[in-house]
């Protein structure tokens, strides 16, 4: 499967990003990484050029709140992303807040799978979990 | 061992024509054939060079036009536009493919429809609503540079479409080589196909190339004849266009390729042949009352036909391709101009306007435009050396 990755605004956490794109290679996805200070339109762009099944953005400094407002706006705008997997992880708050008040904000933005400050090998059980429970 | 060289330069408005011992311009006849008109003004010179020793170069058509069907602004589009733009193309529309029903068909011809979309594993992106547009669009050129799947049923359903590899790579790169040759013959074949230059391969045994691109050759070489600081623009200023070529250090643009310089082509801001277009320009520009005060005149200028006003004219061109790749105006290419140390002009221009009158404009821009006093060392290239340069340098590689 393709998963389209990297990190969301002004974000420069490149060794973060690497381990993601080490580590989904290492599960046999075909990974296209767009690396840091990635803005929202250049990631749904890529899902679109390469025809990506995943989604997976990465924030470590919390800037994911800002940005993630916007995403239902955006993805609206393309006509083919319906079945699009999103995912995002890393540290997703500026400050401290507990994943029960984050994961639901984050799902109402629009994504399938929320991470916030969970291992990142645990992300991605659950997240290949959840494509073998999609695809039955 | 050297042998004496004849340059010639055809462009929309004058002639250049270089020996060792001189330059000399001529305004050309519009009534006449190019051929003619150049054997009529120097047949006596040009008599006395072999065919093998007479080098011509040639911007008399101005350029061709192109429309870019991509899937995303992000990349394929992108990577398009700036082939395309970087091959002296000009571009009259980008369509995005998920939207392609709402765009309306411009009614020119267009030169050359490039279709661009997907990495090579990806397909079944394109279909019905491409063919139903392409019916409706008057085209004379169609080139398909996306993914290699969908590239045999697009050309099963477009007639003479040319098809090359992909310009997205698998890692969502640009790979720009195969398009921007095609693009540059082109453009090359587009200029000798006219039939007056045609005709032009009577007097020479050489290959004939366009001016941008010539003049784009000679930019590595620029040190040699003169003291320019890099990073540096390069603005030629001629009767139908106006080429800037610049440094790609002063591009914000993650998009890597191997040329260190890019150029583009404006080719409706011209003194003579596209005089209009530029006027028009200058109207629609809110700082060139001001522009035209600083320079003691009136719009009434735009009327006159005398030499004040064709000097006038090419201060507003500076100005207005300068604006045009600032940030005060968004546009395919914003350049660092803050970070210019220095600025090159070749063309007709070195021959209208002095250094001064030059210079002045310049910080007006500044000024006015980037609230700054900077103020790039100017270069006036008064005797052609950048074409002269780039066109022996072309042939004694070539």
């Amino acid at each position: 499967m393709k998963v389209v990755t990297g990190v969301v605004g002004n974000d420069i956490h490149v060794v973060a990003n690497r381990l993601i794109e080490l580590s989904l290679h290492a599960r046999g996805f075909e990974v296209f990484n767009l690396g840091v200070n990635t803005y929202l339109e250049e990631f749904f762009d890529a899902v679109v050029e390469t025809d990506a099944d995943i989604l997976l953005i990465s924030s470590l400094n919390g800037e994911a709140e800002g940005w993630s407002r916007e995403i239902k706006i955006l993805k609206s705008k393309y006509k083919n992303l319906d079945n699009l997997v999103m995912v995002i992880g890393g540290n997703l708050v500026v400050g401290t807040a507990s994943p029960e008040t984050i994961v639901p904000k984050y799902k109402n933005y629009g994504f399938d799978l929320v991470f916030h400050q969970v291992d990142l090998n645990t992300g991605l059980d659950t997240l290949e979990e959840f494509l073998k429970e999609r695809n039955k | 061992m050297s042998k004496e060289k004849l340059l010639i330069d055809v462009g929309s408005t004058y002639f250049k024509v270089s020996t060792s011992s001189s330059i000399k311009q001529h305004l050309r006849d519009f009534n006449k054939d190019i051929f003619d008109d150049l054997i009529y003004k120097c047949g006596e010179m040009i008599h006395n060079y072999p065919k093998d020793d007479v080098y011509i170069c040639s911007s008399a058509n101005g350029g061709l036009s192109t429309l870019i069907v991509g899937l995303t602004h992000s990349f394929s589009l992108k990577y398009a536009k700036n082939i395309a733009f970087n091959s002296g193309i000009n571009i009259i529309e980008t369509v995005v493919y998920q939207d392609i029903k709402d765009y309306s068909i411009p009614s020119d011809l267009i030169d050359v429809v490039i279709v661009v979309g997907g990495i090579n594993s990806a397909s079944n992106i394109f279909g019905d609503d491409l063919y139903s547009y392409l019916e409706k669009l008057n085209y004379s050129n169609i080139v398909f540079v996306g993914n290699k799947k969908d590239a045999p049923t697009i050309a099963k359903n477009i007639e003479n479409l040319v098809v090359l590899p992909n310009i997205i790579d698998d890692k969502l790169h640009i790979v720009e080589e195969n398009l921007k040759e095609y693009l540059t013959n082109l453009y090359q074949a587009d200029i000798v196909g006219k039939e007056d230059i045609k005709h032009l391969y009577d007097i020479t045994s050489n290959q004939i190339y366009s001016t941008p691109y010539i003049v784009n050759k000679t930019l590595p070489l620029i040190d040699a004849r003169f003291s320019v600081v890099d990073p540096f623009i390069l603005i030629d200023i001629g009767g139908a266009t106006t080429d800037i070529h610049y440094s790609k250090d002063l591009v914000d643009n993650n998009i890597v390729t191997q040329n260190e310089y890019d150029r583009l082509v404006f080719k409706k801001l011209g003194v003579y042949k596209s005089k209009e277009s530029l006027i028009f320009s200058a109207k629609n520009n809110e700082f060139v009352y001001e522009l035209l005060t600083h320079l003691k005149v009136t719009e009434n200028i735009f009327e006159e036909q005398s030499e004040k006003a064709l000097k006038v004219l090419m201060q507003l061109a500076i100005f207005l391709v300068l604006c045009k790749m600032s940030h005060y105006k968004q546009a395919y290419i914003n350049l660092k101009l803050l970070s210019v140390n220095s600025i090159v002009l070749t063309g007709g221009i070195t021959k209208v306007l002095n250094k001064d009158e030059i210079e002045g404009i310049i910080s007006f821009f500044y000024k006015k435009i980037l609230s700054s006093d900077h103020n790039p060392t100017t270069i006036m290239d008064s005797n052609y050396d950048i074409w002269t340069m780039a066109i022996t340098d072309k042939q004694s590689k070539g």
